[in-house]
């Protein structure tokens, strides 16, 4: 066999990396912030996830919360499920985790430039898009109108309050939220996220929407954006597998002949409609 | 196929007879070549590769073995890297490339083993498997199809020498080895002992028990029609979920990885298992979201791997006939039926189409 | 960090399980040293504190049962059925499948109406249930794992795959296949496939499967020549409540 001539790689040996910084943000979301040994930065592109591990609770991928254009360290948010995200809320300040990645194909910046961009997150989909919205403001100039329509189920889950109250304020992006059970402090909108995308003024040519959110969500939103009439070729979507490996291999994210964690996690609409089994 | 193409193929190669009496001392030598592994009896009547102590306990004739032989590159359970718990810190986990001797293997094995070493080749190349893979040798050896062995419907006959260096056929005195490749020169030369054969070998066909309506390179079109065909539910009623047909398969290759941590909590070992498309938890997402819930889909999905995804992509079935899949298979779900079905259910749709 | 308090209870089995960890203390002795025993066998009428872990054995078939089970479950954080009669009523809950008088009759003849019994039940169907340790006796590698993984303060990993998995991925010969009845094909694993590991059939002691497929599995056993009524009993053995 050839496999002398083929470059073989050490696929699943983690990189110790250290917690520089833990922000609450909700009873069950942590933002962690993260830097690789030596100061290397992750060299990730919006939309694209690490594995991350602790010895003894496993593995998981998580999608990376920040944009590329910070370096030197990166964010994951993290909601606690499960066997390794719980044990990671019980971490702090100095702690290690192992990181492989970045992995997956991530948004495409270069198809992105000039476009309007319709942020579309439910819940816990804020995380994932988080990178690319802070791409979009950080690069400001290359993109049209920025519209984030953000849903969660209560004000006690909104994520990111203190960027909110800057998106919020900056006069070149157009922030809309709503909850869905509010409580006696709410004074925003009510409702889900689908009312939000009917009232947008949109120039549908070249509107590019990145929709991110539970399983539940991404039918009803579609149909909210199909009936602004904005063309499937304008929609891009994150979807969530549990990527075991990240490599391709170990075959957990596979729907039908795709990859999630080497095709996606980031589809083009028009690619996976007809992929049962996607959403 | 023209069994006559066959012989006269295999009458190309350079031959040396082995006489019964020669075979355990063919492989004493062999041991001395690098770790010989072959099959062995395993309980009252299965076979198992194993590491060969004793040349005498090498079976050469028969059906099939439990396991694979990806058991050797992808084991069941392989420490991936181990920790130290208290620490924090890890070790990598050597992968030791052995030489290693595969005696008397079948040619869809063989087969199976390519499959695989095209999986963990593409996109992402995993040292792991490619370095257990390396400093392999592989003898072949002759079989008698039986009613699950699906290779000849699907294009590997047993005189397939691909990837092999020696090919055994047997004959009255014994077995003629036929020097498929260098490696194989070497070892028949090394051995010394035997007399080299100058005459045509008659090949002795083997006519294969199990068949499949249409010519396997039709499969791939069959899979494209055949998503949303009844034939997956009438098999899932059957089903029981059990995950036999993933693990035993010669191309499955899905895992699973658990840390696991020692009983005094001082260290502990990142481990990957076998793991399978079939088997419940297998594609949960957060919220215990199943998004292949019914055995249907399941086994839809395990297919179209087989002969559909993975075959696109690289032009070969990954399907290679073994029979483990129908022969261990609990509720008996064959493999040629099913697939035979599935081609009924095909033909019907074109029949339908051409009717409008 | 102060040790984890763990307590075992007992209800209606045949302790089998408590024996069955003997088989294993030189493993556990490494474990213990990680945690305090503060109650093993003891009934509780010292009013003794409270507990991060307790484990409970045996199914609820009887009043006092119910009682003594709300009792453990406010003083537990963390509660573990141990054993198939904790976890799914059991071999004790074949008698649900008589009725109560008959059932009682039978065993306490005429002093029958001096112990009260209900049908048995496992542990969850009262209170609140963390973890199971299925298998009768339980399993000791999963009894292991989950002591191990609460020590840790880790959510323990269940498998919801059959046995046939364990016996694949250690090459068992197929017992099915020798002719032997085996429920491995439906039964949920963890127990690392010890029965068909050393030629013995596997009696569907830890339950099914989460998605099983009953008719499909009583046919399975038809075709392996067993009868229905053959199947559908061995079945009920150790799940007669799940499968009712």
């Amino acid at each position: 066999m050839e496999a002398t001539t083929i470059q073989k790689q050490e696929l699943y040996y983690p990189l110790m990396s250290e917690i520089i910084q833990v922000d609450h943000l909700t009873r069950t979301e942590k933002r962690f912030i993260i830097s690789l040994p030596d100061g290397q930065s992750l060299g990730h592109k919006p939309g694209q996830f690490v594995e991350l591990s602790v010895f003894g609770f496993g593995e998981a991928p998580i999608s990376i919360s920040s944009s590329p254009t910070k370096t030197g360290q990166f964010d994951l948010t993290i909601r606690a499920t499960g066997r390794l995200t719980d044990k990671m809320h019980h971490l702090k300040t100095g702690n290690l985790v192992g990181i492989r990645g970045p992995f997956g194909n991530g948004f495409d910046v270069s198809l992105l430039k000039g476009k309007d961009m319709l942020f579309v997150c439910g819940g816990i989909g804020l995380a994932p898009l988080k990178s690319l919205i802070d791409y979009t403001l950080a690069r400001r100039s290359d993109f049209g109108r920025i519209i984030i329509v953000y849903g969660t189920k209560n004000p006690s889950e909104i994520l990111y309050p203190s960027e909110i109250k800057v998106w919020q304020e900056r006069p070149d992006v157009e922030f809309h939220m709503t909850v869905d059970r509010p409580d006696v402090n709410w004074e925003g909108k009510v409702g889900v996220i689908t009312t939000l995308i009917p009232p947008l003024d949109l120039v549908v040519e070249r509107t590019v929407a990145a929709v991110v959110g539970p399983p539940v969500m991404y039918k009803f939103v579609l149909m909210a954006l199909k009936a602004k009439r904005l063309p499937d070729e304008n929609i891009y979507m994150s979807l969530e597998r549990r990527m075991k490996c990240g490599v391709g291999k170990c075959g957990h994210c596979q729907i039908n002949h795709t990859y999630v964690c080497q095709d996606g996690p980031v589809f083009h609409y028009p690619d996976i409609k007809r992929l049962e089994e996607a959403i | 196929m023209n069994y006559l193409d066959t012989i006269t193929r295999m009458n190309l190669h350079e031959k040396y007879l082995l006489t019964s009496k020669q075979i355990p001392d063919f492989i004493s030598f062999l041991k001395t070549q690098g770790a010989v592994y072959a099959a062995q009896k395993k309980g009252e009547q299965s076979y198992s590769y194993q590491y060969v102590e004793d040349p005498a306990n090498v079976v050469l004739d028969y059906p099939r073995t439990i396991q694979p032989l990806k058991k050797f590159f992808l084991p069941p359970r392989e420490e991936l890297l181990s920790f130290d718990y208290q620490n924090n810190s890890y070790q990598k986990t050597d992968v030791v490339a052995e030489k290693r001797i595969f005696f008397g293997i079948h040619s869809y094995e063989m087969q199976g083993v390519l499959r695989l070493d095209y999986s963990f080749k593409k996109g992402n190349p995993e040292g792991n498997y490619l370095n257990r893979r390396e400093n392999c040798i592989f003898i072949g050896v002759s079989y008698e199809p039986d009613e699950f062995h699906l290779a000849n419907a699907l294009g590997i006959e047993v005189e397939n020498t691909e990837g092999l260096s020696i090919y055994l056929e047997p004959v009255r005195e014994g077995y003629i080895a036929f020097v498929i490749d260098e490696a194989g020169q070497n070892l028949i030369q090394g051995f010394g002992k035997t007399a080299k054969v100058t005459e045509t070998i008659h090949i002795k066909e083997k006519p294969a028990k199990a068949k499949i309506r249409y010519h396997y390179n039709r499969l791939p079109k069959v899979f494209e029609h055949v998503y949303t065909s009844q034939v997956w539910g009438q098999i899932a009623k059957k089903c029981l979920g059990c995950g036999t047909c993933n693990l035993l398969c010669s191309t499955c290759y899905c895992f699973d990885v658990r840390d696991e941590v020692s009983l005094d909590l001082q260290s502990g070992t990142r481990e990957r298992f076998w793991d399978g498309c079939m088997l419940n938890r297998f594609a949960e997402v957060a919220g215990n979201e199943n998004f292949r819930d019914e055995l249907s889909s399941r086994t839809r999905h395990r297919l179209h791997r087989k002969f559909k995804y993975l075959t696109e992509e690289s032009g070969a079935l990954h399907c290679v006939g073994c029979g483990r899949c129908s022969k261990y298979c609990p509720a008996k779900i064959n493999l040629g039926t099913t697939i035979n079905a599935l081609i009924d259910d095909f033909t019907e749709q074109q029949k339908l189409k051409e009717a409008y | 960090m102060s040790k984890p308090k763990v307590a075992f209870f007992d209800f209606t089995s045949c302790e089998g399980c408590q024996l069955n960890k003997l088989n294993f203390e030189n493993d556990f002795l490494d474990m213990l040293e990680h945690v305090d025993i503060v109650e093993f066998r003891e009934a509780m009428d010292d009013k003794a504190d409270e507990y991060d872990i307790a484990f409970i054995e045996g199914s609820i078939s009887t009043p006092t049962c119910i009682e003594r089970i709300h009792d453990i479950r406010r003083r537990a954080k963390v509660l573990v059925a141990l054993g198939q009669c904790a976890c799914s009523g059991g071999v004790n809950a074949m008698k649900n499948l008589h009725q109560p008088d008959w059932v009682r009759e039978e065993v306490y003849g005429n002093e029958k109406y001096r112990f009260p019994s209900i049908p048995a039940q496992p542990v969850s169907a009262v209170v609140k249930v963390d973890y199971e340790v299925r298998g009768c006796p339980m399993s000791a590698p999963e009894y292991l794992h989950i002591f191990k993984s609460l020590v840790m303060g880790r959510k323990p990993e269940i498998f919801d795959h059959a046995v046939c998995v364990e016996c694949k991925l250690k090459e068992n010969e197929c017992v099915l296949d020798k002719g032997m009845f085996c429920l491995g094909p439906v039964t949920r694993a963890g127990c690392e496939a010890i029965c068909p590991g050393n030629g013995q059939y596997c009696t569907g002691c830890r339950g099914p499967i989460s998605n099983l497929n009953l008719e499909g599995a009583v046919e399975m056993l038809r075709e392996h020549g067993f009868s229905e009524t053959e199947a559908r009993k061995r079945l009920h053995l150790f799940s007669a409540n799940e499968l009712v």
